[in-house]
This record gives C-alpha cells, sequence and structure tokens, in this order.
C-alpha cells in the first residue's frame, strides 16, 4: 500500500474545493473534516493546511514572502519588492508579510519558501569575517 | 623601535584595505530548511527541495553535514562534530557542493581527522586542492593487471600470501591476534620502497592510535604516512567517513602517479557506525540489523584501490582492510561480504598466536588471489617448494600424533614442515628485507636446515643472516637489482651457508 501524503491529501482537498458554490463548499468541508478524523489525520491538520496555503498560491500566481527588516518598510519600497518578487518567482502579485528584527542591523532578509534572499548588514559583516580570516 | 612598530601598523592596515576592497559580498538565492528534529549524530531537516543525495549543508552554527535520505516532505542529514549544539528550528544551509576534503603534499607525516583537519596539533596544513570524498572507482580501460610486489618485510606474507601494488588484500581474526601490527609492520618496511602509506583509524582508542603514531615515528615511517584518525569517541558519522576520506588522500597521490598503501583499521567498526546512522535515519533493517547497501558500503571503498596503467598516469592504491571476528567466526555477514570483495585473505588465529607461531597466520586459510604474480623471481622460485612443503606437513601432523612407526619419507616432511614453521615465525615491528627473506628461505628449502635441531632454528636464522651480510654480498646485490641470483650468486650463498652452518654446529 502506498503512503498518502499530506501533499497528496491538499492537493485533492483543492481540487474537490475548487469550482464549488459556498453552500457546496461548506458541506464538502465538513465531510473532508470527517474524513480526516476517520482516517486519524487531524493531528497532520496543520502540515496539510499549510501546504494548501501553497497549492492555492501556486495556482492563483501569489508569491507569499516573509520579509525581516530593521524598520517598517515604506509603501514606495514594498511596490518595489512585490514587482520585483513577482518577476522573480514567476507570479502574478506578491503577498508580503512583514516583520521586524533589529538584531539584522540593515538591509532585508527575504523568505520565500524554502528560498532565502538574504541582504541584511549582519550576514555581509559575517561573509567579510570569513573572508578576512581565511586569506 | 617606535618607527618600525608604525611601519607594521601601517603595513598590516594596508594590507587589510587590501583584502576589504577584493571583498566582494555574493549575494545569492539560498536553499534552507529548519530543523525539525535532532538524533544522536543526525538530524531532520525540513525545506531543502532541490538537494542532491550526499550534498553538503551548513549548519547555523558553523557545523557541517550530509544529505543522506530525500524523503518528500524533509530531509536525513548526518551532522559532523558535535551535534548536541543543534537545536530544533535552526537554519540549515545547502551549500551545492559533494563533500570535499583539503588535499596537497604538506599532509604527509600529519595526523588528519574524518573531515581532513589536523588534530596533531603541529597547526595548519597548507593544501592545494580539495577532493571530493565520494567517487566513482576507476574504470576497467585505465587499470592494469597487478604484478608489483608490496614488500611487506613479514616472511609468511611475502613467501606465501603475496601482495601486489593494486591489491586488496583482507585482514582478519579475532581482537588481540596481531592485525594491527601487521599493518603497522608493513607501513615501517616501505622506507625507501615509494609507497605513500596511508593509515585509517576507525573506532580505535587514542591511546593505540597514539601507540602506532609514536611507533611509526620511531621508525621513520611518518615521512611516508598520513593518518587518518576517527577514534572511539568520535560521532558514528565521522567514522562512517573516514575511510572516504582516506581513499580521496590516497586518491590525490595516486593522480600524481605514485603508488599507494592504504589501510582501514577496522571496517567491522565501520560497518556498526553506518549501522547506527541508517537505524537513526530509520532505514529498514536486514541480516544483524545491518541496512541494505552495507555490501555497496565497503565495495564501492575498496573498488577505489586499483593500479592504474601508464596512459592513464599509473600509479596504484593498495588497500588493506581489517576486519575483527567474534569467536573465530567468518560465516557472519560483514567477514564474508569483504571477504568476497577483495582478492583474497591473511586469516589471523587466536589458536596459533597462544601456541607462539607469531605472525598467527594460518596458512591454510589465507590466500591471494593475485598470486606469484606479485612475487619477483628469486622469492617464486623458493616460495613455491615452501607453499608444498607446509601443506604436507600440515596434512602429516595429524597422523603423526597417533603413530610412532613412520617411513622415512613421512619423517623427513614433519621435520621439514616444523622447520618451516619455525623460520616463518618472526617478533613484531621487525620486518625483514626480500633479499634476506629470499636467502633464509632458500637455506630452508634446499634443506640446509634439517639438521638444525628445531629449537635452534631461531638462533641458526639470526646467525646465518648476520654472516651472509659480509658474505653473500653478490647474491644479495643480484636479488635486490635483477629480481634474480645467478650461478655466482647462488654458488657464493651456498658456499657462505655451508661455512656458516659448520661453524654453527661445531658450536652449538
Amino acid at each position: 500500500m502506498s503512503k498518502i501524503s499530506n501533499d497528496n491529501l491538499a492537493r485533492a482537498i483543492y481540487l474537490a474545493v475548487k469550482d464549488k458554490t459556498p453552500t457546496e463548499r461548506s458541506s464538502l468541508l465538513r465531510n473532508i473534516v470527517k474524513f480526516l478524523a476517520k482516517k486519524k489525520l487531524l493531528a497532520q491538520a496543520p502540515k496539510i493546511l499549510a501546504r494548501l496555503g501553497q497549492i492555492i498560491n501556486e495556482d492563483q500566481g501569489v508569491v507569499a514572502a516573509k520579509v525581516w527588516s530593521v524598520e517598517k518598510l515604506s509603501a514606495r519600497t514594498k511596490g518595489k519588492l512585490v514587482d520585483f518578487l513577482a518577476r522573480r518567482f514567476g507570479g502574478k502579485t506578491a503577498v508580503l508579510e512583514e516583520n521586524l528584527d533589529a538584531g539584522l542591523l540593515g538591509g532585508y532578509k527575504i523568505e520565500v519558501q524554502d528560498e532565502v534572499l538574504d541582504l541584511c548588514l549582519k550576514n555581509r559583516i559575517g561573509q567579510l569575517q570569513t573572508h578576512l580570516t581565511r586569506s | 623601535m617606535v618607527s618600525r612598530i608604525e611601519t607594521m601598523s601601517n603595513q598590516i592596515v594596508e594590507n587589510l584595505k587590501k583584502e576589504i576592497e577584493n571583498f566582494s559580498a555574493e549575494v545569492k538565492v539560498e536553499k534552507v530548511g529548519k530543523v525539525l528534529e535532532v538524533f544522536d549524530g543526525t538530524a531532520k531537516v525540513s525545506g531543502l527541495s532541490d538537494i542532491r543525495a550526499s550534498e553538503m549543508v551548513a549548519f547555523s552554527n558553523g557545523l557541517f553535514g550530509v544529505a543522506l535520505n530525500l524523503e518528500e516532505d524533509a530531509v536525513g542529514v548526518i551532522i559532523f562534530g558535535d551535534f548536541s549544539k543543534i537545536q530544533e528550528g535552526d537554519e540549515v544551509k545547502a551549500t551545492g557542493k559533494i563533500l570535499e576534503v583539503s588535499v596537497g603534499d604538506d599532509i604527509l607525516g600529519r595526523v588528519v581527522n574524518a573531515i581532513g583537519a589536523p588534530v596533531d596539533g603541529q597547526g595548519v596544513i597548507k593544501t592545494s586542492k580539495t577532493y571530493p570524498i565520494e567517487r566513482v572507482a576507476p574504470g576497467v580501460v585505465t587499470r592494469q593487471s597487478v604484478d608489483k610486489p608490496v614488500a611487506t618485510g613479514i616472511k609468511v606474507i611475502d613467501a606465501i600470501i603475496p601482495i601486489g601494488r593494486g591489491q586488496r588484500e583482507l585482514i582478519i581474526g579475532d581482537r588481540q591476534t596481531g592485525k594491527t601490527a601487521l599493518a603497522v609492520d608493513t607501513i615501517l618496511n616501505q622506507k625507501g620502497q615509494n609507497l605513500i602509506c596511508i593509515y585509517v583509524a576507525i573506532g580505535q582508542k587514542d591511546s593505540k592510535l597514539r601507540k602506532i603514531e609514536k611507533r611509526l615515528a620511531e621508525g621513520g615511517a611518518m615521512d611516508y604516512t598520513v593518518i587518518v584518525s576517527a577514534g572511539a569517541s568520535e560521532s558514528a558519522s565521522l567514522l562512517y567517513l573516514a575511510p572516504y576520506t582516506g581513499v580521496a588522500i590516497a586518491e590525490y597521490f595516486m593522480d600524481q602517479g605514485k603508488d599507494v598503501l592504504i589501510i582501514y583499521d577496522d571496517l567491522s567498526k565501520h560497518a556498526v557506525a553506518y549501522r547506527e546512522i541508517s537505524l537513526l535515519l530509520r532505514r529498514p533493517p536486514g541480516r544483524e540489523a545491518f541496512p541494505g547497501d552495507v555490501f555497496y558500503l565497503h565495495s564501492r571503498l575498496l573498488e577505489r584501490a586499483c593500479r592504474r596503467n601508464e596512459k592513464y598516469g599509473g600509479g596504484s592504491i593498495t588497500a588493506l582492510p581489517i576486519i575483527e571476528t567474534q569467536a573465530g567466526d567468518v560465516t557472519a555477514y560483514i567477514p564474508t561480504n569483504v571477504i568476497s570483495i577483495t582478492d583474497g585473505q591473511i586469516f589471523l588465529e587466536t589458536d596459533l598466536f597462544y601456541k607462539g607461531i607469531r605472525p598467527a597466520v594460518n596458512v591454510g586459510l589465507s590466500v591471494s588471489r593475485v598470486g606469484a604474480t606479485a612475487q619477483i623471481k628469486a622469492m617464486k622460485k623458493v616460495a613455491g617448494t615452501l607453499k608444498l612443503d607446509l601443506a604436507q606437513y600440515r596434512e602429516l601432523e595429524a597422523f603423526a600424533q597417533f603413530g610412532s612407526d613412520l617411513d622415512e619419507n613421512t619423517k623427513r616432511l614433519l621435520e621439514r614442515g616444523k622447520r618451516a614453521v619455525e623460520v616463518l615465525k618472526q617478533p613484531q615491528y621487525m620486518p625483514v628485507k626480500m633479499e634476506r627473506q629470499v636467502a633464509v628461505l632458500y637455506a630452508l628449502t634446499q634443506g640446509w636446515m634439517d639438521d638444525v635441531p628445531v629449537e635452534k632454528i631461531k638462533a641458526f636464522e639470526e646467525g646465518l643472516l648476520n654472516y651472509l651480510e659480509r658474505n653473500a654480498k653478490t647474491f644479495y646485490k643480484e636479488v635486490t637489482e635483477k629480481q634474480m641470483w645467478t650461478e655466482k650468486g647462488e654458488a657464493e650463498l651456498k658456499k657462505a651457508i655451508g661455512e656458516f652452518k659448520n661453524n654453527f654446529l661445531t658450536k652449538n
């Protein structure tokens, strides 16, 4: 018997729910929860939901990104970032989740799924340190 | 004085400025994962979607690991170093590189750990290149058949179980039967033989390793030796890695056309370390709880031993893996695996060891599949009859215990056998040069020792070698240079043996 992964479940849920009307959806979702409970998969629910979120974003061309910065981003920077990320990751638009972290010292750190673009000062100083100690 | 300090500080500042100018921070998108769980020496990491098998990963605290298990939503990683510093949620970066070890000529004479870093307290090793730890073994077209001997300096091996350059010969036996001693003796005998030695200690006590290093240094053998150490206190992942690091260093020297001897001490501990890693990574256990690919673990390692032909640069790697058996059981999983991979085995026995036959080689069970092609002509000549003598002796020995009335021929064979066993005994750390071995075995097989009492054979041998030093120079020269004696040399040897024997028998 092949194992049913969280990815398989999330995809199945998305395909089932995708083109349904709101009333159809609510009964369908109830059934899905019952199914998960019956198969003892409720403990996996957070992982399935996270994967479902990713699948929906992929399908609709939304790039979900987490951004860390020292100060709050200005509207202009945000607009630029959204454009850049949408282009870089081939989506229609990007959704930013902003976080503040004074430890970065300056610059940004952007995370999209498991890819990280580290443009913060802390990282650069670290790189300089390894460069100087190695040479 | 002040101005000197000033110029020095100026220099430092200038250098620093130059370095900073040269530095350009690379901006690149990195694949990053997060640690989900940490077991003993292994971790499960989420993310890292495009990682390759055996790719190196870097943990946020500077430790390195290698991705071994690629699963649908996680990656199983083995950690090299102190895994207790890694916590759940730590960042893990994919490096895009397969694990490599730094190599260079300066590594000779040093003791390094499983990732190639020095552990002998003699400072950094200047290295010029890196070599991949996992590499596909050389193909058929690049190889050449083995025909050049590795002179181990141990009479019983050089005469009966010869080892050739590029061969893989297993040393197998219970604990305390002298397996490591054979290996160390072999290294000691390589002085001036153009053979670089690599000793890989896997799961050995640090005290034992220290002793070996000291012995090698005393014998002047560290000049051409590298020790790769993964001690008993280190994690299973380092033990698993050590032999591959060793063979990567060996390949560096082989690529320069040099001959290399590598000793894996021992592969049973290596298999146990791999079993530990595999079980922690939840790979299914098989026979004796070893994972299914434990054969491949050793076969891919030992296949990298080879003799390359001149067209592809020459050079060779001779491998001497060591396996420790439990109560002489050679039919256990790992011993049978390694026996089938190697080109022969040297079988050491506890019983022989306690009978005083040291090295405790069981001549009947030991074989070398390369055989006489890896012997010089002179040795071939004397060893041929020796093998026969010993085989007949073993057969008759059992019968001889029952009957006292034996015919002349049987008695003669028994006496010859007893003397052969005596001659093949050899103390530890006393390797004998090839031409001297040939001379002693010549005396034995030509019957010169038949009327010397068995208990005096050792004294006879010792005295004979001393006497020949001065009185068989031509013979020694011929064997060393042309690998075979001429009639002139043989006559000289016969005369010298005759003179010495007369002298010896009248004195004793």
